[in-house]
């Protein structure tokens, strides 16, 4: 961690902050549709990992995939269209939220089903090692998603054939609307793959330095071939489940708790104590990060809604 | 006496008054009344009412093993599509099991999910996929349309010994209607006529009801008395009462919020083309959403589905008041 | 769980003898009689003492469910062997009127509430069983069975956590017998590949994961009954990791276009070459081993086990000619809508 890294990471947290409390505005204002899940909250955990990876390295994640798809290089403009509906977002109007894709950029896709990705993770892996590439796959899920059996049947085939995968959990302690306790009796998932004798850590997800070193050495071995491995980043959901969810709950006080524990503010304040960054060069980053929301806002509208007629060009590859 | 809810609430209801009914039903499901305070919960306890965990073969499959040993569980699923992650359960196991037994067991499980929310739930949260389900034999269908069939249906399906989909679409689940109180059972296999008349015959499922229902409002400004039948369940299917209207009218327009393929209207048209054939003056026409995945962005979602003009127009068109479509 | 005495010894040899002569006669079939039994079979010999020993654990009220390798627990307790036979033979006169065949029998009478076809997926439906046992409070517990290939799948992940987050009364028995189909479990499992036992497992859900000698009633009887105690009272359920051979293949072949023939050699020979591992296992048979200790610690005599061989050969015998004379059901029972629908 360095003055470089740490302004790369904040540049990326405060992009992805400002553009999850812009669509918050554009949902309530009807200008972005439909089923939305925000990752307030997330933005550190997926600057740490996804900062680290390369365009060719490929990213899977679930329905909480604005953060992650950003901070994998998905250009913000496009993903705002895309929430929009527009011809100009990265699924061209069809996928939206949780099917976010941007394949240049290596981030392979979102899904609505919970850890349905997990699976297509193991596939991109084995390619890589039958290959005997340096490229990594990394697969966001969230807690929820550790109880359901393509888990189980994922972490065994990966763990079998040593691929190079690092599963990287997001442990808010919340599945949907339930807490992880009405779920599983293993508190924290790095004990649930106990059994599977591979390499895991459980960090704090706020910890930005924290998960940023411990992915940084997962990497390391993933480009040496090596895996899989697990990190699991214990993290807050600041929003409800989905945008509009009465969160009927949740408990103040940690609430309070973690508001001292953001990501955004504890990064930045650790950053200038140590001299990564001076004071206003804090400023100076928020600002321009949302300037750059501005502009995406202005570039969705902007953008024509699509053809009705695309829909069925799409179904087949020609 | 009957009295104005929502349908949400009516299906609410109904599994609470099955529940009072007999000790045997239990359920269960994501998010099903996490917290302890929820009435359900205060009103029957734990072990009666439980929230599980996202494993959709474990609780489709438990909810067979519960059938097995004596109970009468309803599983909330929430999607129908999360149906999909446990296939197997839902059409190998449950519907299955009395038959390879030669009778000696039965099933009695209610799958419940919601299903066909095109409000921007995109590809996978939006589809009507229960078309396929009526393959399996031994697995019932129920599309309740309004908040009376929502309460009627739901209480047919919790009494009934086989496994049941019970399918409530989202896009009515605020939608008002007259509900009975108290114990109120409407029976599988009987379509309701919702609007007769004599030129056409609109046979429409779920939410599609209601368009089906404008569609005719607009046509009978133009002299063209559509009835409408609404099968209310696709397993158990009412074909006489269709073929009975059918022989009345003598046109046939099916709609269905499925795609065209390996759906119900296909089903429904062949077996009116079947056993009704000499009564039919025109082609059976389908409205049914495009064979396409639903789409997120708005426009094209309303595109791909059945509205209100395309059924108005497909019943111009049987009646040979417009050009047939290329 | 009750202490076994000389009897209850000498029953739990007369049901491994019937469960090994039953299999037996199944095999024969395809020789003496071919044509008559259609598609595939899955035979329990070399894992009977697993199958005897855990249900000799059962309590009235008691139940269970297990896979398509389904004979020996029906034998086992107390379906007449003629059904049994009759079922797998097609025959009206069998046990599920022949609509179910070898892979689906079932006595929901006796607690035995069925099978499922597809590898794991009757682990779900024995937890939900269990959760019927809880609700009636009665102090039952279910018993739901699989093998090892099971353990992949994600029916078994969900099954088990649910069932100890629910502290539901249920013994999870896995027969490990080191295969799936043809592949090895070190090919197919992380823990096996590693050297560990797959009771390991039991370990992501909170619940007590046993490894015992599936060759050995008696300590099968024990680990069981044992985590049937714990169930009983509350406690919640336990992975049982049951080490068995089996000593046939793992079914019989099928070639085109559809002619069921013998069963082949087992996959460690056929597939693996591995001669040497299927002969000791032979020498290992638990049948015999358990009959020779049941006559040296002098809970039976020689003569007596003889006698019982004998009668268990007539019961087979009869169950054999009861099937083979029993008639085809009607073609139109095919269609018994009250067999589709409750």
């Amino acid at each position: 961690m360095d003055g470089d890294v740490a302004q790369g990471l904040l540049r990326t947290m405060w992009r992805i902050r400002l553009f999850e409390e812009r669509v918050a505005q554009l949902k309530r204002s009807l200008q972005v549709h439909g089923l939305i899940h925000l990752s307030i909250g997330g933005e550190g955990v997926a600057a740490a990992v996804c900062g680290q990876l390369r365009d060719d390295d490929a990213v899977y994640s679930g329905h909480r995939a604005h953060g992650h798809a950003i901070a994998k290089g998905a250009p913000v403009d496009r993903v705002m269209a895309e929430l929009m509906g527009r011809v100009d977002g990265v699924c061209r109007g069809l996928g939206g939220s949780m099917h976010l894709v941007d394949a240049a950029h290596g981030f392979m896709g979102a899904t609505g089903v919970v850890g349905g990705n997990l699976p297509l993770a193991l596939g991109t892996a084995l390619t890589a090692h039958l290959q005997g590439t340096d490229q990594v796959t990394v697969v966001f899920f969230g807690d929820g998603a550790v109880q359901a059996g393509h888990f189980n049947e994922t972490i065994n085939l990966a763990a079998l054939w040593r691929l190079p995968v690092i599963f990287v959990c997001e442990n808010n302690g919340m599945a949907e609307f339930t807490s992880r306790e009405e779920h599983s009796t293993i508190e924290w998932v790095s004990d649930v793959v106990a059994p599977y004798g591979f390499e895991r850590t459980t960090v704090n997800g706020s910890d930005v330095p924290a998960v940023y070193d411990v992915f940084g050495a997962f990497l390391g071995q993933a480009r040496a071939g090596q895996g899989p491995m697990l990190l699991e980043c214990v993290t807050y959901r600041r929003r409800g489940h989905y945008e509009g969810d009465p969160e009927k709950y949740r408990d103040p006080v940690a609430e309070q708790e973690w508001a001292e524990r953001d990501p955004v503010a504890q990064l930045t304040a650790q950053a200038i104590a140590e001299g990564w960054i001076a004071p206003e060069e804090a400023g100076s980053i928020e600002a321009e990060a949302g300037a750059e929301i501005e502009d995406a806002v202005r570039f969705g509208r902007d953008s024509q809604f699509p053809e009705p007629g695309l829909s069925a060009e799409l179904v087949y590859a020609k | 006496m009957a009295r104005e809810i929502p349908y949400i609430a009516a299906v609410q209801e109904a599994i609470r008054l099955e529940m009072e009914r007999d000790d045997t039903v239990v359920f269960y499901g994501q998010d099903v009344a996490p917290s302890d305070e929820d009435p359900l919960v205060q009103a029957f306890g734990r072990n009666r009412v439980r929230v599980s965990p996202i494993s959709e073969t474990a609780e489709i499959g438990m909810a067979v093993g519960l059938a097995l040993s004596g109970y009468r569980p309803i599983v909330e699923l929430l999607m129908a599509e999360f149906m999909l992650v446990a296939m197997n359960q839902v059409v190998n196991e449950a519907p299955r099991l009395r038959y390879m037994s030669g009778g000696q067991v039965k099933v009695p499980a209610v799958f419940k999910a919601g299903y066909g929310f095109t409000a921007g739930w995109a590809g996978q949260h939006t589809g009507s996929i229960y078309g396929m389900f009526m393959g399996f034999p031994g697995l019932k269908i129920a599309l309740p349309a309004t908040p009376a069939d929502a309460k009627g249906l739901m209480a047919s399906a919790v009494r009934d010994d086989n496994p049941v989909c019970y399918l409530i679409n989202y896009l009515l689940v605020l939608e008002h209607g007259d509900v009975p109180e108290g114990e109120y059972v409407v029976p599988f296999g009987e379509a309701a006529i919702r609007r007769t008349g004599s030129d056409v015959t609109i046979v429409a499922t779920g939410w599609t009801v209601g368009r089906a229902l404008a569609a005719a409002e607009t046509l009978a400004g133009e002299g063209i008395q559509a009835e409408v039948i609404d099968p209310r369940t696709l397993n158990p299917l009412d074909t006489a009462t269709i073929l009975s209207s059918v022989e009345k009218t003598g046109r046939l327009v099916i709609v269905d919020q499925g795609t065209r393929h390996g759906g119900a209207s296909a089903v429904i048209a062949a077996e009116v083309a079947e056993h009704g054939f000499g009564t039919l003056k025109a082609p059976i026409a389908q409205v049914t959403a495009l064979d396409v995945t639903v789409p997120y962005s708005e426009p094209m979602e309303a595109y791909v589905l059945p509205n209100e003009e395309k059924i108005a127009g497909t019943v111009r068109q049987v009646l040979g008041e417009a050009p047939v479509a290329a | 769980m009750q202490e076994l005495d000389n009897d209850r010894l000498v029953w739990m040899f007369t049901q491994m003898l019937r469960i090994r002569e039953f299999e037996e006669r199944v095999k024969r079939t395809f020789e003496e009689h071919p044509g008559v039994i259609r598609g595939h079979t899955h035979l329990a010999d070399g894992a009977e003492a697993s199958i005897v020993g855990s249900l000799a654990t059962l309590q009235p009220g008691d139940q269970l469910l297990a896979t398509y390798r389904c004979h020996g627990y029906p034998i086992t307790l107390g379906t007449d062997t003629k059904a049994i036979m009759a079922e797998i033979y097609g025959r009206k006169d069998g046990l599920c009127g022949g609509y179910g065949g070898s892979m689906h029998l079932a006595d929901p009478g006796r607690g035995f509430l069925g099978t499922s076809g597809i590898v794991g997926q009757g682990i779900p439906q024995a937890t939900g069983a269990a959760w019927g046992a809880q609700l009636r409070n009665q102090g039952q517990i279910v018993l739901g069975f699989f093998g090892d290939g099971a353990s992949k799948q994600g029916a078994f992940h969900e099954s088990l956590n649910l069932a100890s987050l629910w502290k539901l009364p249920i013994v999870y028995v896995m027969e490990n017998n080191g295969y799936n189909v043809a592949t090895q479990s070190e090919q197919e499992d992380a823990n096996a590949a590693a050297g560990e036992p797959l009771s390991v497992k039991a370990k992501a859900y909170s619940m007590p994961g046993v490894t015992v000698d599936g060759g050995d009633p008696v300590a099968v009887y024990e680990a069981v009954g044992a985590a049937g105690d714990r169930a009983r009272a509350g406690d919640g359920p336990t992975l049982i990791e049951s080490k068995v051979y089996r000593l046939s293949a793992h079914g019989n072949i099928i070639a085109p276009p559809g002619v069921p023939l013998h069963y082949p050699e087992h996959e460690a020979i056929t597939v693996f070459g591995n001669r040497e591992e299927y002969e000791a296992a032979l020498r290992g048979d638990p049948v015999p081993r358990f009959r020779a200790r049941l006559i040296e610690q002098g809970a039976l005599e020689a003569g007596r086990a003889d006698e019982i061989a004998q009668e268990v050969h007539d019961e087979l015998d009869a169950a054999v000619q009861f099937a083979l004379d029993s008639p085809y059901p009607e073609p139109e029972a095919a269609a018994r809508v009250d067999y589709v629908y409750a």
